[in-house]
């Protein structure tokens, strides 16, 4: 029985290459069937915002490979209701189905995954 | 139900590790500040305000020599050494180290 990893993304899609690094794991990790979850912190429930235009940015746009994420097998996705509430987002449509977690809730998630890691 | 050991190197000044660590730390895990987030712990901040709020007694540990390089003279924390350190992180299930 494989190891359950917990990925924490709390970068912004648009600050550097976290978001990105974080979602790369977490889909080659749903490809070789690990048991992942993955959690939106911080900053990185910026990146859940459905309508971005990256390409004013000249970069791509991170929802579409977002959305991969249940396809790879990586249906446990989750937000923390205080970081999208801090940041006015918590009533916007997000481009993945999320569990919104209270703080207990975070705590238990935490607890449940062998491994953890945060990017 | 697995316990975790949290580790910042991040100061806590303009930054929301500390705060989102917080918010995720569950009653059997531990926090251990190391490099700049031993910074967390002078006295009269808000970083050292919140730590204390958080009563974690026996959970929260220094780096002694991060406290030591920066003339910290603290009583919040309890100092580890690097060896201490190890054994911190085979006394937990795992180790989230934020990033």
């Amino acid at each position: 029985m494989s190891h359950s990893l917990l990925i924490i993304s709390r970068q912004a899609p648009g600050s550097g290459l976290g978001a990105r690094e974080a979602l790369d794991i977490a889909l080659a990790g749903g490809a070789f069937d690990l048991p992942l979850g993955m959690l939106f912190l911080d900053d990185g429930v910026f990146q859940l915002l459905d309508r971005q235009r990256p390409a004013h940015l000249e970069q791509k746009r991170l929802a579409a490979n977002l959305q991969a994420l249940p396809l790879f097998g990586v249906e446990q996705l989750y937000a923390c209701a205080a970081s999208l509430a801090s940041r006015g987002l918590a009533d916007e449509t997000l481009a993945l189905p999320v569990e919104t977690l209270d703080d207990a809730g975070l705590r238990a998630l935490l607890a449940r995954f062998d491994q953890v890691m945060t990017l | 139900m697995s316990t975790t050991l949290h580790v910042i190197a991040h100061s806590p000044f303009g930054d929301e590790r500390l705060s989102s660590c917080l918010r995720l730390l569950g009653a059997d895990d531990s926090l251990l500040l190391c490099g700049e987030a031993v910074q967390a712990l002078r006295s009269g901040t808000a970083p050292q305000a919140q730590l204390r709020d958080a009563r974690l007694q026996g959970r929260l540990f220094a780096l002694s020599e991060d406290l030591e390089a920066r003339d910290l003279a603290d009583t919040l924390a309890e100092r580890v050494d690097y060896p201490g350190f190890v054994d911190l992180t085979l006394r937990h299930d795992k180790v989230n180290t934020w990033l």
